[in-house]
């Protein structure tokens, strides 16, 4: 088997076209990986600025406060999701769903939603990272590295006469095959080894990701293999699989994510919003009772400190109706968050029918980009926003009195890692 | 000239006979068909939701009770972006942008809620649109049919029969050309159809046809290409590898490696970023809810001697509502400056990679398509500097009711009690003072003259493309 292994490489280097192909998924693994670690290194230092910028504006909005109700009103608390250590190799959802957000103790469900714009063509077109390389445009290099193996000797007419000296085709085909298969996934991965040990990624992280590449380049393998023993010309052979691959890779997603975003439906984001607003907004014209109710029923243990006298305007019945607001829209948020859980779910599931879709799936997951790492940063947002209510509902309701020492202990963000 | 079209009958019934073209061609017609419906069906619906949102929206903020002004600015008003009659076709960034902004006192809010948001994840390219298969699969498909088209006459030998009956290889490549052309025809009247049908929408007939002249000149792009390979190079599985790798890089690697470039060149800091920094300029400012603040000393004076009076208390205006209208126009210019600033950046991003189509046909054609059907990202920053205006408009409007028709001390006392809260109030006749908006595509010309730098560089590459397959086919030997 050696034997033919070094044969095999010896004449895959003077197949000038094959030598291009596999340049080719190296020099696009390479741009790949370094154009994702840069864009990773970004989002780092944004974070870090933001982090510096966001500690300076919240002193100076807090620096002389003299009540609790304004302290919270005016102090914003930056809440974001750093890019794990394998982010490089698959931005995801990262650049559909925002990462950053400022909240403070008003209605949360005002603030969550709002989108930190990037240039809308770019989410419309999409990155060029690894994750897009591994799933998309290296089955399509497989396919031009292998379709042509037996085609192109039976054009040539030598065909018949290799087969039939080589005893058997195994110890013809197999490693032929096998050598430019695992040319390529080397020269993917190595790039992306690199980036992992730049980026200080887990070994059995990067180790995962190599195995899910090289696991997808084997069932491409397979593929070609049972397509091009059909006995036609090169360039036929050659057509269905570019067939094949189009519905593999954009037919099939395609369609299934149609069907799945039929099937289930989420609220209308304005609705959300509507309601939300709606209920803030009305609360200043009903009595206070209608407020302070279904506020104390969620927080029992300030019922002794919920009458709001007739005159004045009171900070207590502000964040009340602004909690109530958020308890109002409550079920639609949960339905929007349900939705969003179930379409990943099936997008999950219907993966399967797709090597493409399953392969950006997986380093999505890797790289905690994926729909469902997203969310759970939109709920460590609420945590973080409900941390921000604990605080100063003890000090507000009762009516402490304000000292701005105690404004230290304000809970700080951490992201989850 | 007979001769011509007798070598395009020719390659005709060659395809014809052919089973892998016939379903190739069968396959991409069914696709462009099926996508065209539901695209058309799905947009018209969003259409005629988005237009009755507008209106219940403006319904709502007229029905709203007797109120103090100032309420009101904060209870807000929506616009929404219904999409132009060309969207059936090209959908565009909408998906990504969000369709409705919430418009309210003392904020620019963003588009919130874009559809990519919740969409399922299923990896790279997962929607399909009629402009994404134009783009994409029929150029496939032109080099499925044509990659070998005059590598055959080459294999067969009927290449130097040919010659040697005086035939030049330029009038061969005409035949050729004349034969692909006739399918990059047919295979425009799905797009010829929908066109049609936005003009039944109302879109301008001017928009409907450059948009199909500029995906006829980009097949025409990638006939070109194809008829070059196939001239050019010696060996069909030759020709059909690269130009399988040609449409890899032009469809695929290049239009994301510009996104990554594009980003890289110029840095357009995210909406909390340029925030911040304006956050501390505007607490310089003042907050307009507090007639008290420092900053308003000078405007206290400046309008006192005005009306000619010593306090506040006797103007015949309600001085609260002087503030908040003062404050509200100077923080909106410094809104307005970091809000321009964004976009300026996004458009030369935009611009930037619009550049990258001198280096893939693809890039041209999709953002002229999306420049011609007013789905582009100009569009959505008129739409944002639309939205404003009328955020402006009614946020003033009803401060200057705030002004006029509040008594200040009524004004002051609001929050003492029952009585006093409902004499802080003014009638609801003045939330009349709302503009309609209906937000509606530019005008074709403006379309047009925003699309010609794409354009322009489709004929740059028709006029190379045909230049090879001319230069190639003069020169044509055995």
């Amino acid at each position: 088997m050696l034997r033919h292994l070094s044969r095999e490489t010896r004449f895959l280097a003077k197949d000038r076209g094959a030598v291009f192909w596999l340049l080719l998924a190296f020099v696009l693994s390479v741009v790949a990986v370094s154009f994702g670690i840069a864009e990773v290194r970004e989002q780092r230092e944004t974070i870090a600025t933001l982090i510096e910028e966001d500690a300076a504006d919240r002193s100076n909005a807090l620096e002389g406060q003299e009540d609790w109700g304004s302290a919270a009103y005016y102090a914003f608390h930056l809440t974001y999701a750093p890019p794990s250590d394998f982010a490089f190799a698959a931005m995801g959802q990262r650049d559909s769903s925002s990462w950053k957000h400022r909240v403070r103790m008003l209605a949360l469900e005002g603030q969550i939603h709002e989108a930190d714009t990037r240039n809308a063509d770019f989410g419309l077109v999409g990155r060029f990272d690894f994750a897009f390389l591994a799933a998309s445009v290296a089955p399509l290099l497989l396919i031009l590295l292998l379709y042509d193996l037996r085609a192109s000797e039976r054009t040539m007419r030598r065909h018949d006469l290799l087969v039939a000296t080589a005893g058997s085709s195994r110890s013809l085909w197999l490693p032929r095959a096998l050598v430019r298969v695992t040319a390529l996934a080397l020269l993917l991965l190595m790039p992306l080894w690199v980036g992992s040990t730049i980026e200080g990624t887990a070994a059995s992280l990067t180790l995962q990701a190599s195995g899910i590449v090289i696991g997808s380049l084997l069932i491409w393998w397979l593929i070609v293999e049972l397509v091009s023993r059909i006995d036609a010309s090169p360039s036929i052979l050659l057509t269905s699989l570019i067939g094949l691959w189009l519905a593999i890779a954009i037919l099939v997603p395609a369609v299934s994510k149609a069907v799945i975003e039929a099937a289930n439906p989420v609220p209308d984001g304005g609705e959300i919003l509507l309601l939300q607003r709606e209920t803030v907004n009305d609360a200043w014209d009903l009595p206070k009772e209608a407020t302070m109710d279904p506020f104390v029923e969620r927080h029992p243990e300030y019922a002794d400190h919920s009458e709001i006298g007739e005159e004045g305007f009171e900070w207590k019945w502000y964040y009340a109706f602004q909690q109530v607001g958020d308890q109002v829209v409550e079920p639609l948020a949960t339905q929007y968050r349900e939705a969003r859980l179930a379409r990943d779910k099936q997008a999950g599931v219907a993966a399967w029918a797709s090597p493409t879709s399953l392969v950006e799936r997986a380093f999505e997951k890797l790289a905690g980009t994926d729909a469902r790492s997203m969310i759970a940063y939109e709920d460590r947002v609420r945590d973080y926003h409900r941390e921000l209510r604990a605080f100063y509902y003890p000090l507000m309701f009762p009516e402490e009195p304000f000292d701005e020492e105690l404004l230290s202990g304000l809970p700080a963000f951490t992201p989850t890692s | 000239m007979s001769t011509v079209l007798r070598i395009a009958r020719e390659e005709w019934r060659l395809w014809l006979r052919s089973k892998v073209v016939v379903a190739a061609a069968l396959i991409v017609a069914v696709l462009l068909a099926a996508t065209s419906v539901l695209t058309v069906n799905r947009v018209a619906e969003e259409q005629s939701q988005r237009i009755e949102q507008q209106i219940a929206a403006e319904q709502t903020f007229f029905a709203q009770p007797d109120r103090h002004p100032h309420r009101m600015v904060h209870y807000g008003h929506y616009a929404f972006r219904p999409p132009p009659p060309l969207a059936v076709f090209e959908p565009g960034v909408d998906a990504v942008t969000g369709q409705s902004i919430f418009l309210e006192g003392h904020r620019q809010n963003t588009a919130m809620f874009a559809d990519t948001k919740a969409a399922a994840d299923l990896g790279g390219f997962a929607s399909l649109t009629p402009a994404i298969l134009y783009q994409l699969l029929l150029p496939l498909l032109l080099i499925v049919l044509g990659h070998a088209m005059f590598l055959r006459e080459r294999e067969s030998g009927t290449l130097a029969v040919m010659l040697a009956q005086g035939q030049s290889g330029t009038k061969l490549a005409l035949g050729k050309a004349a034969a692909l052309l006739a399918v990059i025809a047919i295979f425009m009247i799905p797009l010829i159809g929908v066109a049609a049908y936005s003009v039944s929408l109302g879109e301008s007939a001017l928009a409907a046809t450059s948009l199909v002249a500029g995906y006829f000149l980009y097949l025409c792009i990638w006939g070109g290409i194809v008829l070059a390979a196939s001239i050019l190079l010696k060996q069909r599985a030759v020709s059909l590898g690269a130009l399988i790798f040609v449409w890899l890089f032009a469809a695929l690697i290049v239009p994301r490696f510009a996104i990554n470039a594009s980003s890289a060149v110029i840095d357009a800091p995210g909406k909390i970023e340029s925030d911040l920094v304006m956050l501390a300029e505007q607490r310089k400012l003042g907050d307009g809810h507090n007639a008290a603040d420092p900053a308003f000393m000078q405007l206290q004076a400046q309008v006192l001697e005005e009306y000619g009076v010593e306090t506040i208390e006797e103007l015949p205006i309600n001085w609260r509502g002087v503030v908040a209208s003062y404050s509200e126009a100077e923080l909106t210019e410094l809104l307005n400056s970091y809000a321009d600033k964004r976009m300026e950046l996004e458009a030369s991003q935009s611009h930037l990679f619009g550049l990258f189509g001198f280096a893939s046909p693809t890039i041209a054609i999709s953002s002229a398509s999306r420049t011609l059907s007013g789905t582009d990202l100009a569009t959505h920053h008129r739409f944002l500097r639309e939205s404003e205006d009328l955020r402006f408009g009614f946020v003033q409007a009803l401060n200057e009711k705030h002004a006029t028709d509040l008594d200040y001390t009524a004004d002051i006392n609001r929050n003492n009690g029952e009585e006093a809260s409902r004499a802080a109030r003014i009638n609801a006749n003045a939330w009349q003072v709302l503009d309609e908006f209906r937000f509606e595509p530019d005008s074709a010309v403006q379309r047009m003259d925003r699309a010609m730098p794409s354009l322009g560089i489709l004929i740059a590459w028709l006029i190379a493309a045909s230049g090879v397959v001319y230069l190639a086919s003069r020169k044509v030997r055995l």
